[in-house]
C-alpha cells in the first residue's frame, strides 16, 4: 500500500525518485539541513476542538468503515509532525514526531499548514508536476498565513531560503509517487 | 623528449633590460647533477590524511591538526604565504590592515563557501527562457522596472565587499573564498535581472537617485564591519525578502526560478553577515555603537528610497496582479512591509544587536507616509 503524506515512509519514498533523479539534485547542489513539516488539523474539525457529540457521532458513522480507513481519519484529525534530514542529496532520516517531542529533532526550522493546505500541494504537484505559482512553499511562507515556518533562530530558519530549491523540488517528485 | 617549439625562438631576450646571474644553486645543480631536496625537510605537519565526506573533500574536511587552527591574528609576515606552510623572512608585505580573525570571521563561513561553490547556476542555462511570454502591458512594465531596481543594486555586494577582500590577512583565505562566491553570485544577479528586462518586450526603466546614495554610503564604509551592518544585516536582508516576495509576485516561471534561485544566494550572504557580526560583537561590544550608527543612517535611506513611486509602485502592481488590483497590491505590500522589518530585526537579535528601540523602520507600512 502506497504511504500517505506525512508518514516517514512518503518521505522515504520520495528519497528513492531522489536517488532516480540525482542528476537534477546534484546539480542544484547538496543540502544540509534538518526540518520538521506539520501537519494541523483542518479548522473546524481538529482533534481537541471536536465536542463530544462530533465524537460520538463520528464513531457511529465509523462503524460500516474498515479499520484502515478509521486510522486514517484519525490521523487527520491529529496535529502530525514528521522530522526529516537532508543530507548532499538524500534524505538521511524520517521520523514521526509526537507533538511533544518536536523539540527533541533539534530542526533548523519547522513548515506549518493545515492539512487542506498540504493536500492542495499535494494534488497540484500531482496534476502539473509543481505546484501554482502563488503555492510553492517559499510563497506559501512568504505569506504565512496558510503556512509558516516556526524556528527559534532567523539564521537556522533562513535554511529554507538556501536550500529552497531542493525542498520545492523534493516535494515536486510527490507527482511520481502513487496516490496513498 | 622532443623540443616544444616556440615561435620566432631566435629573438625571444635580445632586447631584455635586466640581466639575471644564475644561482649557486643552480649552478651547484647543473654541474654535480645532484639535487638539493633541503625543501623535502621543510614542511607544515606532515602525515596528514584528509578524508573526504560524502559530498567529496570539503574545507572542513581538511580543517585537521594545526592546519584547523585559525590563528586569532593572521601572520606578521602580511604575504599571501598559504597558512601552515613555512613562511620564509624575506617575503615582501602586502600591506594586509584586518589582520584580527574578528574583524571578519564567521564561524559559518566555511560552510557558506562551500554551499555557494555546490549551489553556483547559470542564468543562461537554467533558466526557462523559452517559456517566457507575453504579459499585460502593466505588469511586463512593473517587473521591468523591479528589475532595473535590482541591476542597480545587486552589484554593490560584489564591489563593496571585495575592496576590503585585498586588505584581509591572508590566513583568514576561507572569508576571503567566500567573498568571492558572493561576487559571483551578485554577477549572476546582475546579469539576469538585465537578461529578464529585455527578454520580454520591456527594457530598463528608471535608475534611482536614492539608490545610488544607499550604495554609496555602503562603498564609503569606514570599516569591514561598518559595511557589514550596512550591506548585509539590512542591505541584504532586505534585497532577500524582495526575492523571496519576486517568486511570489512572478506573473511566470521564468520569474519564478529567477527569484528563488537569487534568494538561496542571498541567503548565504545574510547569513554571514549576521555570524561575522555576531563573532564581532562578541569580542568587540564597544564596536555596536558604531554599527548602530550606521544602520541610523542605512534605515534613513532605505525609507527615502521607499517614498518614490519607482520603487513602491512596481512591487504593488506585481502583488496585486495588475493594475486594476493596486489597492489589493498595497495591501499586500503593508503585510510583507512587517516581515521585512520583522525578519530585519530578528538577524539583528541573532547576532547580538539590540537593534529594537533604535530602529526608525515603522513596522506598519502606513506609518512611512505618517
Amino acid at each position: 500500500m502506497a504511504p500517505n503524506f506525512p508518514e516517514p515512509q512518503w518521505f522515504l519514498a520520495l528519497d528513492r525518485l531522489m536517488a532516480v533523479r540525482g542528476e537534477l539534485f546534484r546539480r542544484i547542489g547538496y543540502v544540509e539541513t534538518r526540518f520538521i513539516v506539520r501537519v494541523l488539523p483542518d479548522e473546524g474539525g481538529g482533534g481537541e476542538e471536536r465536542n463530544q457529540e462530533e465524537r460520538n457521532q463520528e464513531e457511529r458513522n465509523q462503524e460500516d468503515r474498515d479499520q484502515e480507513d478509521r486510522d486514517q481519519e484519525d490521523r487527520d484529525q491529529e496535529e502530525r509532525n514528521t522530522g526529516v534530514a537532508m543530507q548532499g542529496y538524500a534524505l538521511t532520516d524520517a521520523v514521526a514526531l509526537a507533538p511533544g517531542a518536536a523539540a527533541s529533532f533539534d530542526a533548523d526550522f519547522t513548515i506549518c499548514a493545515r492539512g487542506a493546505v498540504w493536500r492542495r500541494m499535494l494534488d497540484e504537484i500531482a496534476r502539473g508536476g509543481r505546484p501554482e505559482l502563488r503555492h510553492t512553499l517559499n510563497s506559501l511562507a512568504l505569506i504565512g498565513d496558510e503556512l509558516w515556518l516556526e524556528s527559534a533562530d532567523q539564521l537556522r530558519e533562513d535554511k529554507f531560503y538556501r536550500f529552497n530549491q531542493s525542498l520545492q523540488e523534493l516535494f515536486n517528485l510527490a507527482a511520481e509517487l502513487p496516490v496513498g | 623528449m622532443p623540443t616544444v617549439p616556440i615561435k620566432d625562438e631566435h629573438r625571444v631576450g635580445t632586447e631584455a633590460r635586466h640581466k639575471v646571474e644564475p644561482s649557486a644553486y643552480l649552478q651547484k645543480l647543473f654541474q654535480s647533477g645532484t639535487p638539493d631536496l633541503g625543501w623535502m625537510k621543510e614542511t607544515g605537519q606532515w602525515g596528514m590524511h584528509a578524508k573526504p565526506s560524502g559530498l567529496g573533500l570539503r574545507l572542513k574536511d581538511i580543517e585537521i591538526g594545526s592546519y584547523g587552527v585559525v590563528p586569532e591574528r593572521g601572520g606578521k609576515h602580511l604575504s599571501m604565504a598559504p597558512r601552515g606552510s613555512i613562511v620564509p623572512d624575506n617575503v615582501p608585505s602586502l600591506g594586509f590592515t584586518i589582520n584580527n580573525k574578528d574583524e571578519c570571521w564567521a564561524d559559518n563561513v566555511t560552510e557558506l563557501y562551500e554551499e555557494a561553490v555546490a549551489r553556483q547556476w547559470s542564468s543562461a542555462r537554467d533558466i526557462p527562457w523559452d517559456e517566457l511570454k507575453p504579459l499585460p502591458d502593466d505588469l511586463e512594465r512593473a517587473m521591468c522596472q523591479l528589475c532595473t531596481f535590482l541591476t542597480e543594486v545587486e552589484f554593490i555586494a560584489a564591489d563593496a565587499p571585495t575592496r576590503w577582500m585585498s586588505r584581509i590577512n591572508q590566513d583568514f583565505f576561507e572569508v576571503k573564498l567566500f567573498l568571492a562566491t558572493q561576487a559571483m553570485d551578485e554577477a549572476r544577479h546582475m546579469d539576469v535581472f538585465r537578461k529578464r528586462a529585455l527578454a520580454n518586450g520591456g527594457g530598463l526603466g528608471k535608475a534611482s537617485a536614492y539608490s545610488e546614495l544607499g550604495l554609496k554610503k555602503i562603498f564609503d564604509a569606514p570599516s569591514f564591519s561598518a559595511q557589514t551592518g550596512r550591506l548585509h544585516l539590512l542591505g541584504e536582508g532586505f534585497v532577500l525578502t524582495i526575492f523571496r516576495q519576486g517568486e511570489f509576485i512572478a506573473p511566470s516561471r521564468v520569474d519564478q526560478e529567477i527569484f528563488r534561485r537569487c534568494m538561496q544566494d542571498e541567503s548565504r550572504h545574510v547569513g554571514y553577515g549576521t555570524m561575522h557580526l555576531r563573532a564581532q560583537l562578541k569580542s568587540r561590544p564597544e564596536l555596536a555603537e558604531e554599527i548602530h550608527t550606521e544602520l541610523d543612517d542605512a534605515e534613513r535611506i532605505l525609507l527615502e528610497i521607499f517614498s518614490e513611486p519607482e520603487s513602491v509602485e512596481p512591487m504593488a502592481v506585481l502583488m496585486g496582479g495588475g493594475l486594476a488590483h493596486f489597492d489589493k497590491g498595497m495591501e499586500m505590500q503593508s503585510q510583507l512591509w512587517r516581515r521585512i522589518v520583522g525578519e530585519y530585526l530578528q538577524r539583528c537579535d541573532s547576532a547580538g544587536l539590540d537593534r529594537r528601540p533604535r530602529c526608525l523602520l515603522p513596522t506598519d507600512f502606513a506609518k512611512l507616509v505618517s
